[in-house]
């Protein structure tokens, strides 16, 4: 990967910039600390050597795409990320048209943190199941075309536990929270103009950044993307006090894929679940 | 417990006085004038035309609000309210006799005194007139004091003009015109239809020895500011009264800075000679 | 001559803090190490470099109730927040003790915030020097050192055989009565820390780089979550609302951010800062300029951990840097 994967990187972004179809180039650079990624923003061509690729770019860069609405952006992407796309344009919130996807076969990226780096990949590599961007302009290594079956053995541990032991794993979750959102500002999904959270009518949640408030939001934030979620758990990585919010996305994205054989973000066009009503759908929980 | 060996109560600044709603009037279709008197006759509230204070509607929280009434007349806080959030939305729902609190009155003031002798302009948009009425008020009772008065109040449409009941008394005294506009007019409005810094505009009043006193929304402030410099005013003869999010109104919460000065401390009222001054766009 | 507590001297010490105060000291809590009241000695964590959040919530909760009516008839009565727990925090680092002691400025500034100055009389700092700054601290870059001992009531610094200790306030030395501490010839060593930030001069620059793109450059990346002004010991601002629990009203105080989209949107519509990288210039202008314009020093005490904990990796030295490159070519 690494040198290879830059240049054509770079390549790409280069003729991109230099022939007008793109305003922006958003990819990777390496950071501040010398020895991992971060966002990098190009606009001009001479510029393109600071883009780099490695098994550091962890950040879902789709996110970004909603601050350069009816810009022609391209945008690096994961598999995990390329999801990100379908998700947002099946709620029109971007334009195909107006997107270059730069799409790079991931080999997985590897547990980091500001100056220092290991060679163990994420959590998020281990049930990873889209190596291959769902979605691209411009691919950047070798497609993998098979992929093992998706697997929830963190889920399945977590649901050995009682309710009341349950209960208190999150009660200590949530003691930790500080609010800080970081969560929700580095999802693709949560683009709401007003957050609940932050509405005051009617005030669903409340100011407070106590137990109970912030239980209550990592709980409804999980629920607002069930069937939603497409499982590149940059909340859980941007989290500063490590709640392991994956265990809630994921219940999700299982009951979702239990019951619908629906996974978010891997088409355009396939009706999300949650906001398509049948009328003889029988899914055989309310009996 | 250990205990301090000097211990001192420290007044928290953050309780209001306790006060009790005794009028609530409509002024518009979403605004009130509220006239609050405070409960206990020990809790001082000296203020002045252009000072702020802070209204609490207890369940929900509180909200700065510039004073529209005159301390010497000594006919209780009054202030008018909009309703546009859920502090506004609760304290309209409030009938006379409700509990509230008061804390304040903060922020700086309109320099009436050093305005004695010159021709004043006010101009105010919307509800950006409510800080604006005790300068009137003010004025006109000690009118002798003063020149040529301009008032030009304009608002959205002619139901949304505050205060319309005083129009009158305020065109009575000599030397004192009333002018006034509205983006869009009814069938019962003859007046303008014109935005306000097209009439002031019109109307050109000299800057020779005035003041111009503005108060409205921050794209009106900036166009009435652009009309003021081709008649000829001076940024020091330009005053106006900012808004800020504010939380405290003690220059501690950070929210209503405008570059290293606080609305709420430094200002509200600031000379355009002070604002060009701004690193920061208010 | 210096002065030493051995180190079980020190954990009898804390030992009878404990009885009579709220002991405070880093303590693992998950994979996280942070301020927390412990019971025990044995969770108090020593060795550390910094706690992964600063303790200014001992001094500025996340949450603090300012008062709370009670109404009877047609009458409310307003009670002010009394706080009387005497409290010790333990481990407290130089660098997070200055910003407590910056935010005097803002917080003991006349009228007082009576509960920072509560908070402030009811607590005695204990600091540990660092014998070894972390990568991402710079506390000698903005005016302060591993072993500044100005902030704190107690400075212990490790040596071979426990701790040197310094009484530098009144509250202090109360604190260190009956503490058997032996004399010792032993010198201290003056752990340096990375200088490298070019902090000075930096008031005067923002002010001339203070309309550049660099800003709106920079937001790109930001996400605007409130991760650094949360992790950050000179963070400040605040949010007041209501609280309605059966029956009972209380009006609180939060933690808030200038990051946040709402924080500068006034009821109406009106924001000053509705665009990305004037909220990002913000936090730098507030720590940069207009606190020192105000109080003095740069409110950036060099802690690193937004640097750490930034998602995107905004690295305020890194800014420092790039703006001062840009200051001198504004000339």
């Amino acid at each position: 990967m690494g040198e290879d994967f830059t240049q054509q990187i770079r390549d790409k972004a280069k003729e991109l910039l230099e022939n007008g179809a793109v305003e922006c180039v958003i990819g990777y650079e390496t950071g501040s600390d010398g020895v991992s990624a971060r966002p990098a923003f190009i606009y001009d061509a001479a510029e393109v050597d600071r883009l780099a690729f490695d098994n550091t770019c962890t950040h879902n860069l789709v996110k970004y795409l909603l601050d350069k609405k009816g810009k022609s952006t391209a945008v690096v992407v994961k598999g995990c990320d390329s999801r990100a796309l379908n998700l947002l344009l099946s709620e029109r919130q971007i334009q195909r048209d107006k997107v270059y996807v730069i799409g790079v076969v991931c080999p997985g990226v590897v547990e980091w943190g500001w100056n220092k780096r290991s060679e163990q990949l994420q959590k998020r590599c281990n049930w990873c199941r889209q190596h291959t961007p769902v979605v691209s302009d411009f691919a950047v290594g070798e497609p993998i075309t098979e992929e093992p079956p998706a697997e929830f053995a963190d889920v399945a541990e977590m649901a050995t536990k009682t309710a009341e032991d349950r209960a208190t794993f999150w009660r200590d979750q949530a003691e930790r929270c500080i609010r800080c959102y970081a969560c929700r500002q580095a999802c693709p999904g949560c683009y709401c103009i007003d957050c609940f959270v932050e509405l005051l009518d009617p005030e669903w949640v409340g100011i407070r950044i106590a137990p109970d408030e912030n239980w209550m939001w990592n709980t409804i934030r999980a629920y607002h993307l069930g069937g939603r979620c497409i499982s590149c758990n940059e909340c859980e990585r941007v989290c500063p006090v490590n709640i392991p919010l994956s265990l809630l996305n994921r219940k999700l994205e299982q009951e979702v894929l239990d019951l619908f054989d629906y996974k978010a973000g891997m088409s355009e066009d396939a009706p999300a679940p949650l906001i398509t009503f049948k009328k003889d759908e029988n899914l055989g929980i309310a009996e | 417990m250990v205990k301090e060996a000097t211990e001192k109560v420290i007044p928290n600044p953050f309780v209001p006085y306790p006060a009790t709603l005794t009028s609530s009037v409509d002024l518009t279709t979403d605004v009130k004038l509220f006239t609050l008197e405070l409960d206990r006759p020990e809790d001082e509230f000296d203020y002045k035309p252009g000072q702020f204070a802070f209204v609490s509607a207890f369940g929900v929280g509180e909200g700065p609000f510039g004073l529209a009434s005159v301390a010497y007349r000594k006919e209780g806080l009054q202030f008018a309210v909009r309703r546009v959030g859920t502090v506004t939305n609760a304290l309209h729902q409030l009938e006379p006799g409700a509990k509230t609190g008061v804390r304040g009155p903060f922020g700086n003031f309109f320099p009436l005194d050093d305005y004695k002798g010159k021709n004043i302009i006010i101009i105010g948009g919307g509800i950006g007139f409510a800080p604006l009425r005790p300068v009137i008020t003010t004025i006109l009772d000690n009118r002798e004091d003063y020149g040529e008065v301009l008032i030009l109040n304009g608002a959205r449409s002619p139901s949304d003009l505050c205060f319309a009941s005083e129009f009158d008394d305020w065109a009575k005294p000599p030397r004192t015109k009333v002018e006034l506009t509205v983006d869009a007019g009814d069938d019962n409005w003859n007046g303008r239809v014109a935005l306000i810094p097209d009439v002031l505009a019109e109307l050109g009043p000299s800057p020779k020895d005035a003041i111009a006193i503005i108060c409205g929304p921050p794209i009106m402030i900036k166009f009435t500011l652009t009309r003021l410099k081709n008649l000829g005013f001076g940024d020091e003869q330009i005053v106006t009264t900012l808004e800020g999010k504010m939380k405290c109104g003690l220059g501690k919460c950070f929210r209503c800075n405008v570059g290293e000065k606080y609305v709420c401390r430094d200002g509200p009222v600031f000379t355009f000679a002070e604002i060009s001054q701004f690193i920061e766009q208010f | 001559m210096t002065k030493i507590l051995g180190k079980t001297g020190l954990e009898s010490w804390l030992h009878n803090i404990m009885q009579e105060r709220a002991l405070v000291a880093p303590k693992h809590v998950g994979d996280l190490i942070l301020f927390d009241p412990v019971q025990s000695v044995d969770e108090v964590v020593f060795d550390y470099e910094n706690t992964n959040l600063s303790p200014k919530e001992f001094f500025f909760p996340r949450t603090d109730t300012l008062f709370t009516t009670k109404s009877q008839d047609n009458d409310v009565e307003l009670i002010p927040t009394i706080i009387d727990q005497e409290t010790v925090i333990f481990g407290i680092r130089p660098c997070d003790a200055r910003g407590i002691a910056m935010l005097d400025g803002p917080y003991l500034d006349d009228p007082a915030d009576s509960l920072w100055a509560q908070h402030r009389n009811k607590t005695t700092m204990i600091g540990l020097s660092c014998t070894k700054p972390a990568p991402q601290c710079f506390c000698t870059s903005v005016g302060s050192a591993p072993n500044d001992s100005s902030s704190v009531d107690i400075m212990l610094t490790e040596v071979d055989d426990g701790y040197a200790v310094e009484a530098v306030t009144e509250k202090g030395e109360r604190l260190l009565q009956g503490v058997e501490l032996k004399e010792s010839d032993v010198t201290l060593s003056a752990p340096s820390c990375d200088t490298s930030v070019p902090a000075e001069g930096i008031v005067e620059t923002v002010k001339k780089v203070f309309d550049s793109p660099y800003w709106s450059r920079l937001a790109d990346r930001c996400i605007h979550c409130n991760v650094c002004a949360y992790v950050c010991p000179t963070c400040y601002c605040f949010d007041i609302r209501d609280r309605t629990d059966k029956g009972k009203i209380e009006r609180i105080r939060t933690w808030e951010s200038c990051q946040s989209k709402g924080f500068t949107r006034i009821a109406g519509g009106h924001d000053p800062r509705a665009d990305k990288g004037s909220r990002l210039r913000q936090r730098f202008c507030h720590k940069l300029l207009y606190f020192p314009q105000q109080f003095g020093p740069l409110s950036c005490v060099g802690c690193g951990r937004c640097v750490v904990s930034c998602p995107v990796n905004i690295d305020i030295r890194e800014i420092i840097s790039d703006l001062q490159e840009l200051g001198a070519k504004v000339g």
